[in-house]
């Protein structure tokens, strides 16, 4: 009995880590969502924020505060990229999302080749220091990302600001006609989601993994669409979405240390995107989309 | 002259393709009235409008608002001179509750909360009697609410004029009331209220003074009380009609195509016609005037296949094709020719894909092959027939002009002899020959045994081609007759909802 | 028929077109260039081995052209619809594995080759009913069942259909069900180029000779006129999804049939070629006869980079920024007729 209260611990508190970057990539396109922007790139950006953030923690030998600015920063930058396309350029938001994967992919083992001649993975760098819960461990960034989807949710849904924000992914012509600037208010929502997923980007590299490889996202930064969707673009329901889908991940890494076929670990691999596949179906058609997503606003 | 609450003098609205749409018009507004601005569709009523509330720039002319002279640069300024505009459609967030949308216009103005926005809202309700429910979602409210939420937007934005564009078109005769008995109150208030419509019942109940624009001039202003149902008619539409296309005496056949108590909704699931019947008979041109929005578009779609029946039959040479998909009732000879060419015609797809749009299926070889040799002949037979000018068959279809592109559009239906077409806006948008041309054509085929319905909200169109008119309003057949039966007044009274005999 | 493809277009299209590819081009070049000189290396050199690399072996560049051809069919045909069908890659992993386990079990190399467009036709179909019966995003469903194929093929490869002699290797194609290598006036060529072309000219038939390619197109352009002409635009999304994923399918299939013969465990030779369809696609813009010359020249930039890091030792994944830098530039079309149009206007005012 206590090993399975011990082994049922051991995986919420797994999946307490596997869920940050569901939550924090999550928050930070809803709110780029619900201003009527789609950005599948955050995949791309946890891959270089992670790059990033990893570089300047080995350099600076541990500096955690600059390789997250860093991070963060390098989510920024490309979400302003991605934002100036999807608003001012009009130009078509899930083709530069895609080119941005695909040129994240790119840089991740150029970097790795370049700096640290390896194909593999960089050196382990320092990690952030950990919160003791008992036995165990916690990450302050987990609850910081906690706390962001609550700012996250009482901004959107609470204020005046978060308003005038999710009319521009309601209807902008109706909002353009009460004063909103819609553009503008879209590259700042995709910039500041961006930057979220920047955090989360830090988060993977110095926090869990504690060093970069060229698959330390894994698809984690669509499973964290999949999440905002399923949590109906709500952070407080994208909390439990990401502990949902952490703990599958959870899951599969549990059973791949436990299992005794180690073959099996692939299989146990496909767990997360199977259960986010099947959750996402059932609940997709109840959810409402911000009916403007996706589509560049043209003003007439 | 701070009587005055607008003053518009020599409006010119030039267009930069050479439309003229407002030529040397004025237009007073006395502090405190409702004043009716009344006008067929194209009359330049919205026009002339969307100038006073700063959307265009008027091409010559000048505007003072309570004596003081404004040249707007967006409609924001015209808010802040007190100017408040309500549309036909909404600038409402739909999934937004009232609240909410009253608190996204206002807060960009300045700065405010909730619940002041709250307590000026309920203030003004309390004030002018306008019963809105501040926290529902706007897209669970009926359109006369959702129009009282938008008006209650215009007050909150202490505007002291309220322009409303057609805005019984979108209300049931209870909403209208109501609506009525706001303007009163807001009139009561010292609000000044320019009213927009076509609608000469409305315009003789609520208005106090009546401009009458057409065709871009103003043709009278008057009390509304020293004018009848009659005068406005004739100021509206009368004009000398010349009826410049001969054409023969129509001999009509027997009858083709029977529509019994036909009822059919529209997009927003209100009923757009409510049983209407007819028929229409080999050989003849059956036209239906009417003022947009009347239900022509619905009615026309389901004959066509295109929209559902909810009750009623559509009978063709004896055989019921109610319900049927539209290729079936093209086949059996009804075809449609949609008012829009965005709905007929695919504009980036070429000329020889877009004739042979509506009846790919005769095109088709075995397995499903698109037959394109015959396909180029068919089409070069309608470019031939209909002289389209084009640089080729595979020319993409948005290279060609407007007149040209509504050539294809009627040419392809027309080649294959259907039994009945139904024509809607034939010549809408198009130049003097290109008109002249369709016109021509729709008669030649009259005279051959085609049988016609056309939908035009063009008088002049409808009584030059009609051999019988029928006048459609509200979803309803006013009347049926020979053109000879109608007096222009008439058909205007019919055409604005009265009912004479 | 290249008549009839150039007639229809005027020659602003044209310029349109050739502006949008170059300036990629352009862009991405300029920035790999960039890239190789911060990293220390020589970027005239490195520039000219990346774009010339891959004429080395003209067999070896047109058979990895095969595969992104077909992928690039993937993607590009379901976009004519309005999907985005960024599922090649599994659709291609699965094609592979039922191409290599029919093979195996029937020794039929036709039977082969169909089984794994089925299979991508079928994963395609999947996706796109759960677009349009329970509107799931495609994009999502698409990466969770490429992640989900991924593993799954890798774990079947390496517990159930490994060669015994080589454990990285799945069992070998027996060789009366591979397609082989033709003599073509001295040079050697994989018959599985010709063939692919074959079914380029078949795609292109299918999409503008038949009454569903013309549904497909009708109802990507506009939904409401196909209505109004009796199409059904929800078929032409299912149909054109599905065969999204039969060529992808096909593509997996030519690999394992026509070139690998075996899969290997880590899926290298099959790995990322989706996503490059999706580049080839779009500078091909969305044509059959484009994406054969964008399938070349993306196929040449890989095989480029390998060279490059051969001679120069600089990491060949300057290949695949280049690509993504090139897919991000043609997310702009808009941006590139805004200038066009600016031009124009200034000609005309001024």
């Amino acid at each position: 009995m206590n090993g399975l209260i011990e082994s049922a611990l051991d995986l919420i508190f797994l999946a307490f880590t596997s869920m940050v970057p569901l939550l924090l990539g999550a928050t930070g396109e809803i709110i780029t969502e619900k201003s009527g922007v789609v950005n599948i790139g955050i995949e791309g950006i946890f891959l270089l924020s992670a790059l990033t953030s990893t570089i300047v923690d080995y350099f600076t030998g541990g500096n955690i505060l600059a390789s997250i600015a860093i991070g963060v920063l390098t989510g920024t930058l490309i979400g302003l990229l991605h934002g100036l396309i999807s608003t001012y350029l009009r130009g078509d938001q899930i083709v530069a999302g895609v080119g941005v994967n695909v040129f994240a992919y790119g840089m991740a083992v150029i970097a790795l080749v370049t700096i640290w001649g390896t194909f593999g993975n960089s050196p382990t760098v320092p990690k952030i220091p950990k919160i003791k819960v008992g036995e165990y461990v916690v990450s302050p960034i987990f609850i910081l990302s906690i706390l962001i989807a609550v700012g996250a949710w009482y901004f959107l849904y609470r204020t005046g600001l978060g308003l005038r924000l999710r009319s521009c992914g309601e209807d902008p012509r109706a909002a353009e006609a009460m004063g909103v600037k819609v553009l503008r208010v879209r590259l700042l929502a995709t910039v500041l989601g961006a930057s979220l997923a920047g955090l989360d980007g830090a988060y993977l590299a110095i926090d869990w993994v504690g060093q970069f490889t060229k698959e330390i996202s894994a698809g984690r930064g669509f499973i964290a669409l999949a999440n905002v969707a399923f949590s109906n673009w709500n952070p407080l329901t994208a909390s439990a979405g990401a502990f949902i889908f952490g703990f599958f991940d959870a899951l599969a890494i549990h059973l791949s240390i436990v299992s005794l076929q180690p073959a099996l670990a692939y299989l146990f691999k496909i767990i997360p995107y199977v259960g986010t596949l099947a959750v996402v179906s059932v609940f997709f058609k109840r959810t409402r989309i911000p009916s403007a997503l996706g589509k560049p606003y043209i003003k007439e | 002259m701070s009587e005055l609450a607008i003053e518009m003098k020599g409006i010119w609205k030039v267009y930069p393709d050479g439309t003229v749409a407002l030529r040397g018009v004025d237009f007073t507004v006395r502090k405190g009235e409702i004043h009716g601005l009344l006008g067929e569709n194209g009359a330049g009523k919205t026009t002339l409008m969307r100038i006073l509330y700063g959307e265009i720039k008027p091409s010559k002319g000048t505007i003072r608002v309570f004596g003081k002279k404004v040249s707007f640069r967006g409609p924001w300024d015209a808010i802040r001179e007190g100017i408040g505009m309500v549309y036909q459609h909404f600038s409402l967030v739909p999934s937004f509750t009232v609240l909410e949308n009253l608190f996204l216009s206002l807060s960009t103005l300045e700065k405010v909360t909730m619940s002041e926005v709250r307590r000026r809202a309920e203030k003004i309700i309390e004030t002018v009697g306008l019963k809105v429910p501040l926290d529902a979602k706007v897209e669970d409210l009926a359109v006369g609410v959702q129009q009282r939420v938008e008006i209650l937007k215009t007050l909150m934005r202490n505007a002291k004029i309220l322009i409303l564009d057609e805005p019984t078109s979108v209300l049931t005769p209870v909403e209208v009331e109501e609506l009525f008995k706001t303007l009163r109150k807001l009139k009561d208030l010292g609000i000044t209220v320019v009213f927009i419509s076509h609608k000469l019942k409305e315009i003789k109940r609520i208005t106090d003074r009546v401009t009458v624009l057409r065709k871009g001039k103003v043709v009278g202003v008057a009390e509304t009380k020293d004018v009848t149902e009659v005068d406005l008619a004739r100021m509206m539409v009368g004009r000398e009609v010349v009826f410049e296309l001969k054409k023969r005496e129509a001999k009509p056949g027997e009858v083709v195509l029977l529509v019994k108590d036909l009822w059919v909704k529209d997009d927003r699931g209100l009923d757009a016609v409510k049983g209407i019947s007819f028929e229409l008979r080999r050989g003849e041109i059956l036209g239906i005037a009417g003022v947009q929005g009347n239900g022509q578009r619905e009615l026309a779609e389901a004959l066509a296949g295109l929209r559902p029946v909810v009750k009623g039959r559509v009978i063709l040479e004896g055989e019921d094709i109610t319900n049927l998909p539209p290729y079936l009732i093209y086949r059996k000879g009804l075809s449609y020719i949609p008012d829009s060419r965005s709905v007929g015609l695919i504009l980036e797809l070429n000329v020889i894909s877009n004739s042979i749009l509506t009846r790919l299926k005769s095109f088709l070889g075995r397995s499903g092959r698109i037959l394109w040799g015959k396909a180029r002949e068919f089409t070069s037979s309608v470019i031939k027939k209909f002289n389209v000018i084009t640089e080729s068959l595979t020319t993409p279809m948005k290279y060609l002009s407007g007149g040209n592109q509504q050539k294809v559009m009627v040419g392809r239906e027309v080649i294959v002899r259907p039994k009945v077409i139904i024509a809607s806006e034939p010549t809408h948008g198009l130049d003097v020959s290109a008109t002249e041309y369709i016109r021509r054509l729709l008669i030649n085929l009259r005279d051959e045994g085609v049988a016609i319905l056309l939908i035009s909200t063009d008088l002049d169109e409808i009584l030059q081609l009609s051999d019988r008119i029928a006048v459609i309003y509200e979803g309803k057949i006013m009347a049926v007759g020979k053109p000879e039966e109608f007096t222009l007044e008439k058909l205007g009274l019919l055409m604005g909802g009265v009912k004479v005999d | 028929m290249i008549k009839s493809l150039i007639r229809g277009w005027r020659f602003s299209e044209y310029l349109t077109v050739a502006i949008e590819v170059s300036g990629s081009i352009a862009a991405g070049v300029g920035i790999a260039a960039l890239m190789l000189y911060l990293l220390g290396f020589d970027p005239g050199r490195g520039m000219a081995l990346l774009l010339g690399g891959g004429l080395t072996d003209p067999d070896y560049l047109l058979s990895r052209a095969t595969f992104i051809m077909m992928t690039g069919l993937a993607f590009s045909i379901p976009l004519l619809a309005g999907l985005f069908n960024i599922g090649g890659e599994g659709q291609m992993y699965l094609g592979g594995l039922v191409s290599l386990l029919t093979a195996i079990y029937t020794g039929n190399l036709l039977l082969a080759l169909l089984a794994g467009g089925i299979a991508g036709f079928a994963l395609g179909l999947l996706i796109a009913s759960l677009r349009v019966c329970r509107g799931v995003n495609e994009v999502i469903t698409a990466i969770m069942l490429n992640w989900t194929l991924y593993y799954i093929t890798i774990y079947l490869i390496t517990n159930t259909f490994y060669d015994p002699l080589a454990p990285h290797e799945s069992i070998k194609v027996p060789p009366q069900a591979r397609f082989g290598i033709m003599m073509l006036g001295g040079f050697k060529l994989h018959v599985i180029f010709p063939i692919a072309l074959i079914l380029i000219g078949l795609s292109y038939y299918i999409l503008y000779h038949t009454r569903l390619g013309f549904e497909i197109r009708a109802s990507g352009l506009s939904p409401k006129a196909a209505k109004y002409a009796g199409l059904n635009p929800k078929k032409a999304m299912l149909y054109s999804m599905g065969l999204g994923g039969f060529f992808a399918g096909l593509g997996g299939a030519f690999n394992v049939l026509g070139f690998t013969y075996y899969i290997d465990t880590l899926l290298t030779t099959m790995f990322g070629m989706g996503f490059d369809g999706i580049g080839v696609a779009l500078m091909g813009r969305n044509h059959p006869i484009g994406i054969v010359f964008s399938s070349i020249f993306f196929s040449m930039l890989i095989l480029g980079g390998q060279s490059m890091q051969m001679e120069l030792n600089a990491p060949k994944e300057v290949a695949d920024a280049l690509s993504g830098i090139i897919i991000i530039a043609l997310a702009l079309p808009q941006a590139y007729r805004m200038v066009i149009s600016y031009i124009r206007t200034k000609r005309m005012i001024g």
